[in-house]
């Protein structure tokens, strides 16, 4: 990967010195590919920021990143928390005369942010990279094997018996038993966690450099106000009922959040109903079907699989509002899909109890759940951890408010 | 830039309190439960007096399987003659109440096994 550089006439910088421009080639070749346009065309008229519901005077993107994505001046890119404030509304990319998308080229730049600030980068390039996909999916299919080979002497060890109380644990099937998935989840999603740590300190630690250069980033808020303002945000989709052309994607993403939260929240109650002092002592697993947390979770997978299938219509026949997207995009799409449908297969087996069927296709709703929770950081679903983290660094530093201290020869 | 700059919050927070009082619903139901007992020992089976003879199969595999070894039986006797090695009124010995013994796991499950709509359980 041979990074050439190109120099530019000097231009002024912050400070009103000179600038040598060091542009990236491969990144803009990235970019190309990614946004699938040649980008630069942009003759920066800013139209985009012009149309956009959700830029600021003090954040002008996305017409600001298009001229930097244009240089190629990958490290200020990736180290822009205005790239995620972006919902793709995409009115800019409707309206650009050249044709230049800046709601795809944001879109790019949201994707190298991943494989930048991944900890470990390569487990992003291979998550990114369709090659490696029936590789991931061996990992978890290949270990989880082993460890139901090796259960009996694994349980011995361990010294794990059954419940021989008289309590209804009925397990849906002694062959996965919930100890093993349990453990087996949580080990590797403290790792997957771990990795999420290391890459927000990376991208906040980022983002303040940039920021320090213009003279802003100083904390202006509370750090609990600024993520209950996030977190408001959020849950009211506040960004994506902004959005005019794209409108569409406020439902859709709505209800795959809630689908998405509700999964969580009944898994999470699951697996801690030992120590939930919550739970009633008539906990039943599995659940009624009329009971709360089943009619939940089958209302959140609902959700979830109503929510998928307007994206991906919207991917495809829409594309000129929601663009078509790439592998980043639809390998979210697809496995999350995919996911929630195993899952419901799954619940239709055990109620039909239909052997061996319904453990064969439980087995491959737990690869599919650990592609999608385990490779969270990797994938486009790291966007929750990313753009919450931006937006909290946007509220926290109050620049929305601040203008960048304007440069004093070129002003 | 546009007319937001001023950010006034336009967010919807309708359908955000609607989803957010869901998800809230069966914590709330469980803490209920919890806190008043509703339906607490029902999920729970007394041992049979005469426990120490034991099942027909071991517990475990009662447990999971009752159902197959049911099906199995009753493929084998309908299907194949080979008639009987249980009945139910062999399960009576130990488990004397159909209300104390099937119906406790299958009422806290909603389910409704269709066993019953032919076979008497003394």
């Amino acid at each position: 990967m041979v990074q050439e550089t190109l120099q530019a006439e000097p231009t002024a910088t912050r400070d009103g010195g000179p600038l040598k421009i060091e542009s990236d080639l491969q990144f803009i070749r990235t970019l190309r590919r990614q946004a699938g346009v040649s980008y630069k065309r942009c003759f920066q008229c800013g139209t985009c920021t012009a149309t956009c519901a959700l830029s600021t005077n003090a954040m002008p993107f996305p017409r600001r990143e298009m001229i930097w994505a244009v240089w190629g001046l990958r490290d200020r890119l990736v180290a822009d928390p205005d790239v995620w404030l972006c919902h793709q509304c995409n009115d800019c990319s409707e309206r650009c005369p050249r044709g230049s998308r800046p709601g795809e080229v944001l879109s790019a730049v949201r994707r190298e942010c991943v494989l930048e600030y991944s900890a470990p980068r390569f487990l992003a390039r291979w998550v990114n990279n369709p090659v490696y996909l029936p590789f991931l999916l061996a990992i978890p299919a290949v270990l989880l094997s082993l460890l139901l080979t090796f259960k009996a002497p694994i349980e011995a060890a361990l010294g794990i018996t059954r419940n021989t109380t008289e309590r209804i644990v009925y397990a849906y099937t002694p062959e996965l038993p919930h100890w093993l998935l349990n453990t087996f989840f949580f080990t590797f999603t403290i790792l997957s966690l771990l990795g999420a740590a290391f890459g927000v300190q990376r991208f906040w630690k980022a983002m303040k450099k940039e920021d320090a250069a213009v003279g802003r980033g100083t904390p202006s808020k509370g750090m609990g106000a600024s993520i209950w303002t996030v977190v408001k945000s959020v849950a009211t989709h506040e960004k994506f009922g902004e959005c005019s052309r794209a409108s569409s994607r406020y439902l859709s993403h709505l209800l795959v959040l809630f689908g998405f939260i509700a999964l969580c929240l009944v898994t999470f109650w699951v697996i801690t109903s030992r120590i939930n002092p919550l739970l009633p002592d008539g906990f039943v697993y599995p659940f009624n079907f009329w009971s709360p947390w089943k009619v939940l979770a089958n209302l959140g997978g609902l959700a979830i699989v109503v929510g998928c299938v307007l994206m991906a219509v919207d991917r495809l026949w829409n594309n000129q509002k929601t663009g078509p997207g790439t592998y980043f995009d639809w390998s979210l799409l697809v496995m999350l899909f995919l996911v929630v449908v195993s899952g419901f297969a799954t619940e239709a087996l055990h109620y039909i109890r239909l052997e061996p069927h319904r453990h064969a296709v439980y087995f491959v709703h737990l690869i599919l759940v650990f592609y999608l929770i385990v490779y969270l950081p990797y994938s486009k679903l790291a966007h929750v951890i990313y753009r919450t983290v931006a937006l909290v660094y946007n509220e926290y530093t109050g620049r929305h408010e601040v203008p960048e201290s304007p440069p004093t020869e070129a002003a | 830039m546009n007319a937001n700059d001023s950010r006034s919050p336009r967010g919807k927070p309708l359908p955000a309190v609607i989803a957010v009082v869901v998800l809230l619903c069966p914590i709330g139901y469980s803490a209920v439960a919890a806190l008043f007992g509703g339906g607490g020992d029902s999920t729970f089976l007394a041992a049979p007096e005469n426990a120490e003879q034991g099942c027909i199969r071991p517990i475990e595999y009662m447990r999971f399987r009752h159902m197959d070894l049911l099906t199995e039986m009753r493929d084998a006797g309908v299907r194949h003659g080979a008639r009987r090695e249980v009945t139910f009124t062999d399960c009576t010995v130990c488990h004397a109440s159909r209300e104390e013994f099937c119906d406790r796991c299958h009422d806290a499950v909603n389910l409704v096994p269709d066993c019953f709509e032919c076979h008497f359980y003394p």
